[in-house]
């Protein structure tokens, strides 16, 4: 029985440790690049849910509300690199940091003033709420989903990085930008390529996301954020690698110290995970799996 | 000749003060959330205040006499900016303050108020300590978490559960106190709490609570809790997905839009909430009025709760008939059975948290079902 309950619990550490995955991973990708921690990433999310969210109200059948909510989510991300990020590229990195700050306080308050102050719910097919059983464990359909969806973007993700020459040419940025751009490739399509993909992979969470709450609204990418920064810190900024190991370590975390926690210290959950994050970086201080060569910020 | 010119300045200053903007206009000043995290709560109120507001004013004010002025600032859902804004609002010469939709910004506020003498009510917010940590020109102006709770569980004795088991979160008080008080006074009329479980506000992730739910045993009867979004729908979903049917009770948190689009994983649930609109109902004709007007149907009991607040607002400087701040402090104190669209409303008697009418409704196929309305007895109800 109880190691029935320990699989069960090691199964939602895996689909939580996912989503968070995707977040870290989407902070790393452009973190890599040009050194920015995008706050604005949560921001991204609450986008694909409106997008997903209007879509359905419009008539649109689910799998294509969500084709839209992704195409949304990697426009805004492009729009964001070309309207507040191109103008400071280059800057000092608290300059960049206070910028997606901004960013993201904008877009909250005209979410709340133009669309919405109160959550718009989100009818999701009651098929993802379904549970698939497998012995004695149960694995509702959305942690099902997130666990795949994880594994086929990082797949993806690798494919892209080692087989394209666009993907070559950001494993190169993240090295040394200066001598890309000495080879020709140009800044702007990098630097694209990267917010693009962190648009995408900001949309796949925020779907995951809203599946789970049924609801937008316009705070809604203000937890997760700060989840993908947690994780992306202890995997090691800048390294892709790194921000999924962090995701993993930080589900695996939670969800075992709510598992085991004594019910008298449960209230504290969230101090014991933050201890145990910074127990890691007092060891590894550059982070899991850091880069060999320190980030140029 | 300096001395004397500076006499003559703050003469005409004390003149110009003394010279009050419109002889008889109310003054309320508005220091509540337009942004940030209390946003969702407090723009519906303000919506049903203002068009109260509006009535009052196209009939030449209240009583015929009193025309209200309005000054509203945004207090982002910081504690620290609805102090400040709570004393610009004094400094204008507000004669009465509303405040947000929850205790801790009211009581950042009601410091301010209080020492100045001028009475402030907030929105809706709901612990019971509220007015017992600011003083006596404090109130609020929503069913307290302690009268839901009671509600409720006097409702689970009636439904024959005898174990229940609670979720809270610590971080909010509503969210940790109100099924607290659920399990007191659940416990005093013979129930038994199992146990008590805990999330974190906006993780939207229970898969470890609900394995925990899911694996004990005995199984409770009834599971409490005051989780809202976008924790409830997330805690409901995985749940359920886990295959535990137990019922469960929630509060006004989940009386939204959300909770109803949810199907059949809510059906049953049986929640507290400030308001039902019955057939016939002075709520019934609220919200066809509200309709006509903005081409929508509320989407939330905080519109009439906002709406009510002016019915208080109106009946307590009626009977002061005088807009002196000390007078409306008195005025609301003295409020007996006041008829709101939500209900009768008593301020006479309590310590500013009103006696008001809480509805339980149960979720029968996406849509209300009234299980009960009223006051609970007040034996019945736990001390704050």
């Amino acid at each position: 029985m109880s190691m029935d309950i320990f699989l069960q619990q090691l199964l939602n550490a895996l689909s939580l440790g996912g989503t968070y995955a995707l977040l870290a991973l989407g902070l790393a990708v452009v973190f890599s690049i040009i050194g920015l921690i995008n706050f604005a990433h949560g921001e991204l999310m609450t986008v694909t849910g409106y997008a997903i969210c209007f879509a359905l109200i419009w008539g649109l059948p689910f799998p294509l509300a969500v084709i839209a909510g992704l195409v949304v989510a990697i426009a805004a991300a492009l729009l964001m690199e070309r309207i507040a990020f191109r103008p400071v590229r280059g800057a000092s990195g608290t300059t960049l940091l206070l910028t997606s700050f901004a960013v993201s306080a904008i877009l909250r308050v005209l979410f709340q003033n133009i669309i919405s102050a109160r959550p718009i719910p989100v009818s999701i097919p009651s098929s993802m709420s379904g549970v698939v059983t497998i012995g004695p464990l149960h694995l509702g359909m959305i942690q099902l989903i997130s666990i795949v969806v994880t594994l086929v973007m990082l797949l993806g993700l690798n494919l892209f990085l080692h087989r394209t020459m666009a993907g070559r040419a950001m494993r190169a940025a993240s090295e040394d930008f200066a001598v890309l751009r000495l080879m020709g490739i140009r800044a702007n399509f990098v630097v694209a390529t990267a917010f693009a993909i962190s648009g995408l992979l900001a949309g796949v969470a925020g779907l995951l996301w809203v599946a789970q709450r049924g609801s937008v609204d316009p705070l809604m990418g203000a937890l997760p954020v700060l989840k993908a920064f947690i994780a992306a810190i202890i995997g090691g900024l800048g390294s892709l690698s790194g921000a999924v190991a962090g995701g993993f370590l930080l589900g695996f975390i939670e969800v075992i110290l709510q598992a085991y926690l004594p019910d008298s210290l449960l209230p504290y959950r969230d101090a014991f995970a933050i201890l145990l994050v910074i127990a890691v970086l007092l060891f590894r201080p550059q982070g899991l799996l850091a880069r060999k060569t320190l980030v140029k910020l | 000749m300096k001395k004397n010119k500076l006499l003559l300045i703050s003469g005409a200053f004390a003149l110009l003060a003394s010279v009050p903007a419109m002889a008889e206009d109310l003054v309320i000043g508005l220091a509540t959330a337009q942004t940030g995290g209390l946003a969702p709560y407090d723009q519906p109120n303000l919506a049903g205040l203002q068009m109260k507001i509006d009535e009052i004013n196209a009939a030449g004010g209240i009583a015929g006499k009193f025309p209200i002025k309005t000054i509203i600032k945004d207090t982002r859902s910081d504690s620290a900016q609805t102090a400040l804004v709570a004393q610009e609002l004094v400094d204008a010469g507000a004669q009465l303050i509303i405040t947000p939709c929850d205790a801790d910004p009211s009581i950042a506020a009601g410091m301010i108020t209080q020492g100045a003498g001028i009475p402030a009510i907030s929105f809706c917010a709901t612990t019971p300590t509220l007015p017992l940590a600011v003083g006596d020109f404090m109130f609020s102006n929503y069913p307290a978490d302690n009268v839901q709770a009671a509600m409720l569980a006097a409702h689970a004795i009636e439904s024959g559960y005898k174990t229940a088991y609670i979720l809270t979160s610590p971080d909010s008080a509503y969210t940790l106190k109100l099924p607290q008080y659920f399990g007191e006074a659940f416990t005093a009329k013979g129930g038994t709490v199992l146990g008590e479980g805990t999330f974190s506000m906006g993780q939207q992730d229970f898969s470890a609570e609900v394995t925990k739910i899911a694996a004990m045993d005995p199984k409770p009867d009834v599971i409490m809790t005051s989780a809202y979004e976008p924790d409830f729908p997330a805690f409901v979903r995985q749940l359920r997905g886990a295959g535990v049917m137990t019922p469960i009770l929630g509060s006004d948190g989940i009386d939204s839009p959300t909770t109803f689009g949810l199907g059949d994983l809510v059906e049953g649930v049986v929640f507290s909430t400030a308001g039902h609109a019955t057939a016939g109902s002075p709520l019934e004709a609220f919200n066809a009025k509200w309709t006509e007007k903005t081409g929508a149907a509320p989407d939330t009991i905080y519109i009439a709760n906002g709406y009510d607040l002016g019915n208080i607002i109106e009946a307590a400087v009626t009977a002061a008939d005088s807009v002196d701040p000390a007078a409306i402090r008195d005025g609301i104190a003295n409020l007996e059975n006041l008829q709101g669209v939500t209900g009768p409303i008593t301020y006479k008697g309590t310590i500013g948290m009103p006696l008001r009418s809480v509805s339980l409704v149960r979720i029968k196929a996406g849509d209300r079902e009234l299980v009960a309305q009223g006051q609970p007895d007040p034996a019945d109800i736990p001390a704050p």
